[in-house]
């Protein structure tokens, strides 16, 4: 009997929780075209994951990946938040590398 | 080398628990008459939820049930947000439910039937009027 899947619960919680400036941030200066990149660099966190022998280290790295994944399908919506004004909107936004391909898919929504 | 997969549990069970309550809460507080009743369910779940991953000896099992727990708690909290964001429109209010109609019965309401984030970016700001032009020809 001990309380690590409660502390780890806890963690994952904080580091979701910050997952939602991620969101905000990325999408304000960046744009939700980034998507993909989000998304690769998510599952590439949680590849490094499997590799860590320490437990505690492997479940915040891994988590750190999946919040990436899920952010990834945060940022269309994150978009449209902004134009309707519910949060600041910026129209100088960095464009992402291979914008004309990454706009001929649909971006992911949970 | 050896593999730890105990993050990859950790990542999988919150992606999947997420996904499900981010679901459950939408659709529960939009048919529920009220809303104290499953957040009680869900409380309890979670409390539940959190005794097994402390009596549990397995590692990755104990992982699991801890993250699962803290999600089905967050849940309960979940509802009462999904109420202001209906009582704010940045959710689709239901005409049906009598808790909602009050809401969009009330005087100066900004509540909506409408779900405005159901449509792709346009790229720029929109006006109230564009903003549900833009979801019904979605």
């Amino acid at each position: 009997m001990n309380t690590f899947g409660i502390l780890i619960g806890i963690l994952t919680l904080i580091i979701i929780g910050l997952g939602f400036p991620l969101v905000i941030q990325t999408e304000r200066q960046l744009g939700y075209l980034w998507w993909p990149y989000m998304l690769g660099l998510g599952v590439l966190i949680l590849i490094a994951s499997l590799f860590i022998r320490n437990d505690w280290l492997c479940v915040i790295v891994g988590v750190i990946g999946g919040t990436f994944v899920w952010g990834s399908t945060e940022l269309k919506e994150q978009a449209v938040r902004a134009e309707l004004g519910w949060f600041p909107f910026n129209s100088n936004k960095v464009k992402p590398p291979f914008e004309s391909i990454i706009r001929k898919w649909k971006a992911p929504h949970l | 080398m050896e593999i730890n997969v105990l993050g990859l549990v950790a990542a999988l069970t919150a992606f999947l628990t997420i996904w499900f309550g981010h679901v459950a809460v939408r659709k529960i507080e939009f048919a529920a008459p009220a809303i104290w009743l499953p957040a009680v369910i869900f409380t309890t779940l979670g409390l539940l939820t959190e005794y097994w991953s402390l009596v549990t000896e397995n590692l990755a099992l104990k992982t699991a049930l801890g993250i699962a727990g803290i999600t089905f708690l967050f849940d309960a909290f979940e509802l009462v947000r999904q109420q202001r964001r209906i009582r704010k429109g940045h959710a689709p209010a239901n005409p049906h439910n009598p808790r909602h109609a009050a809401i969009l019965a009330e005087p100066n309401s900004h509540a909506t039937t409408l779900d405005l984030l159901k449509r792709e970016p346009i790229g720029e700001p929109v006006n109230p009027d564009q903003a549900a032009q833009l979801v019904i020809e979605h």
